[in-house]
């Protein structure tokens, strides 16, 4: 068994930002407490800061790229994902144009990976068709 | 004084609705408009239970008392505003009278919280999606700021206007450029130097006219314009209105792409799933709802397999010709920095790590960052300073109302321990007793007891868009005519009876209101789904 870990970092549910610290034994995170330095939340969480957590370690989680084959959704490798989606988005832009293409960018990942995201629209694809519920 | 308005804080955002309720404990005075008798109306000054939809007749009345009776601030309108007349003109026909019929709030409650907000010396407002989901939600929020103009609340500690954001990124996201008209720095796609920046810097031309929105690209799909749509942590098949709509778009893209971390209902729908690192697995920044940019740091590793969302975008990207590399987030975060110099310039990961958090505008290495917005409104007013419109609007009701085949108002919103589609919530940690474990639509005592229905019985509720069935949960939060639900099982979604209507700035879908029938089911046995 591992000594635990103690990282701090921010809660990944609503916008209030709470600091949190998590302790992580064997690479699991074991349990959530409030970071009491936090500005925003000086040692308080709620329910779902502190226990909804398990998701990160499920079973369920999407482990390998998926792609449709005779109407089934198969196990690939990435190379083969990542030729498909640029073969295919090429064609559609090529075709149709850039503006055929559209993005739903996530509000739960981090600026950098939303930063890429937009770079990759307006970059590779040369449109601006991005939007997602950040707008509400 | 604190005016809380579309927002069910506790169960929304429980640690504010903490930080308010001590607030209030120690002398704030705190009003909360919203049409359910949420759990912040047990410690609130008074409860402005308005019918859903009809805030603008209430917040226009607000603003005739409060020029009728000259408690706005005259000098600051003079020195700090434009189109005074107009809004005094707009509001002339919302006398209380005519505000309580369209509210159902009586005209001394309409009086009284204008006077106490318009004399409070400080005055702040917040609000929630109660306020930006409906069709006329950028109408809404103007009035919003319409009020905090006229009263001067706004620039100094202890006024201003606080939307209470509901994703841990949101604000980071729209702030990153992941809007259709906007680039990083929160800055027009058509300011022509500012986008030479990111032109010179990537070394490609970006197109200079501005996007489409989330909503609209459901209509170009339905047109054809649309073909390929790639969605990132999203499952807007659950998540977004008439959900029967937004299956039959989705099935006629040629392409949908999802990254996600699970397999969501939008996944099973999709050509090419890219599994993505969560919460937990990654590195970087997340703005909150205040404009603090925080550190998240990784804590486990992540399967062997899954890549974090910016890589898997990097790997396509330069495979379709536009390279993109990075080793790591923080050299992500410091081309965002030199590029958004005006706002992150001075926010380093370093400072981060030695200052827990700092709000951007933040331009330089010596800069504190800037906790409070809008602070010229109360400094010498310099020959550049740009005015602030007041923006008159008027009230238009819910796009569709209630009538005798569909008698009932259904309003959405979230539950305490659940969140969005349910895909992380699914998994708490043992032992934690939750209280609601399964959707109900909430109706109030005298509607149950009209129609013959129980507490816990599963009836059939309609709207014109679909049909489903749910356990009922019979509660006096909400009014006679008013139901509630929230969206977060599959097993009951919600969104396949919510209406495709939206704000024509926005492009926000009305979540908050629709009309739909409820009825007794006779054999539940047999016709409950499978």
């Amino acid at each position: 068994m591992g000594e635990p870990n103690f990282i701090k970092t921010v809660c990944g549910y609503c916008g209030t930002g709470c600091g949190l610290i998590l302790e992580v034994e064997n690479n699991r995170i074991m349990k959530i407490r409030g970071d009491k330095e936090a500005p925003v939340n000086k040692g308080q969480t709620c329910v779902k800061g502190a226990f909804a957590y398990e998701y990160v370690h499920s079973e369920k989680r999407l482990h390998t790229p998926l792609i449709r084959k005779a109407g089934q959704l198969v196990e690939t490798s990435w190379e083969e994902a990542y030729q498909f989606v640029a073969d295919k988005l090429g064609i559609i832009k090529k075709t149709w144009g850039a503006n055929a293409i559209s993005m739903f960018a996530c509000a739960r990942t981090t600026n950098e990976s939303n930063y890429v995201t937009q770079k990759f629209m307006r970059g590779a694809i040369g449109s601006n068709n991005i939007d997602g519920c950040n707008r509400t | 004084m604190l005016l809380l308005f579309g927002s069910n804080t506790s169960e929304a955002h429980p640690i504010i609705a903490n930080r308010i309720k001590k607030a209030v404990k120690s002398g704030l005075k705190m009003i909360v408009i919203d049409p359910r008798k949420i759990d912040m109306t047990k410690v609130a000054h008074r409860h402005l239970q308005l019918n859903v939809g009809s805030d603008i007749a209430l917040i226009n009345a607000f603003i005739r008392i409060i020029i009728s009776e000259g408690l706005y601030d005259a000098s600051f309108i003079q020195q700090f505003t434009n189109d005074f007349d107009e809004l005094k003109n707009r509001v002339e026909r919302y006398t209380p009278e005519y505000a309580s019929e369209i509210t159902g709030i009586t005209p001394e409650d309409i009086i009284s919280t204008a006077r106490e907000y318009a004399e409070a010396g400080n005055g702040m407002i917040a609000y929630t999606l109660g306020i930006t989901e409906h069709h006329c939600g950028v109408n809404n929020v103007f009035d919003i700021g319409n009020l905090a103009l006229l009263t001067g609340n706004i620039g100094k500690k202890g006024t201003g206007i606080m939307p209470l954001r509901g994703q841990n990124n949101v604000q980071g996201a729209g702030d990153m450029g992941c809007l259709p008209n906007q680039l990083p720095g929160a800055k027009s796609l058509t300011d022509d130097a500012y986008r030479l920046r990111f032109e010179t810097e990537w070394g490609v031309g970006i197109n200079p006219i501005a996007g489409d929105t989330q909503t609209r690209t459901f209509d170009k799909i339905e047109s054809g314009e649309i073909k390929a749509l790639y969605v990132i942590g999203e499952n807007p098949l659950l998540a977004d209105v008439h959900m029967n709509h937004t299956a039959k778009m989705l099935k006629k893209l040629d392409v949908l792409i999802v990254q996600d971390i699970f397999m969501t209902e939008t996944a099973e729908m999709a050509d090419v799933v890219l599994p993505a690192r969560s919460w937990g697995e990654v590195d970087g920044t997340y703005t909150n709802t205040d404009r603090r940019v925080q550190r998240v740091r990784q804590a486990v590793e992540a399967h062997p397999n899954v890549k974090e969302d910016w890589e898997i975008l990097c790997e396509i990207s330069t495979r379709m010709g536009f390279e993109m590399n990075y080793e790591h987030s923080e050299q992500i975060w410091n081309e965002i920095r030199k590029l958004a110099k005006e706002m992150y310039g001075g926010i380093s990961y370093d400072r981060l790590e030695k200052e827990y958090s700092l709000h951007y505008p933040c331009p330089t290495e010596d800069h504190p960052g800037t906790f409070i917005l809008h602070e010229r409104f109360h400094q010498e007013a310099e020959e550049s300073f740009v005015k602030a419109p007041f923006v008159p609007v008027d009230y238009t009701a819910p796009l569709e109302l209630p009538d005798e085949q569909y008698p009932f108002i259904l309003t959405t919103g979230r539950r305490y321990e659940s969140y969005n589609t349910h895909s992380q919530t699914r998994y708490y940690a043992s032992g934690v007793k939750l209280k609601q474990t399964e959707e109900t639509v909430d109706m109030h005592p005298e509607d149950a007891e009209r129609l013959g229905i129980e507490n816990g019985e599963v009836v059939s509720v309609k709207s014109r868009r679909g049909e489903l069935q749910v356990k009922t949960k019979i509660t006096d939060q909400v009014v006679p005519g008013l139901v509630f639900m929230s969206f977060h099982w599959s097993e009951v979604p919600t969104n396949v009876l919510t209406i495709n209507e939206y704000d024509p700035i926005s492009g926000t879908a009305e979540f908050k209101a629709c009309a739909v029938s409820i009825s007794r089911i006779k054999n539940p046995e047999e016709s409950m789904p499978q």
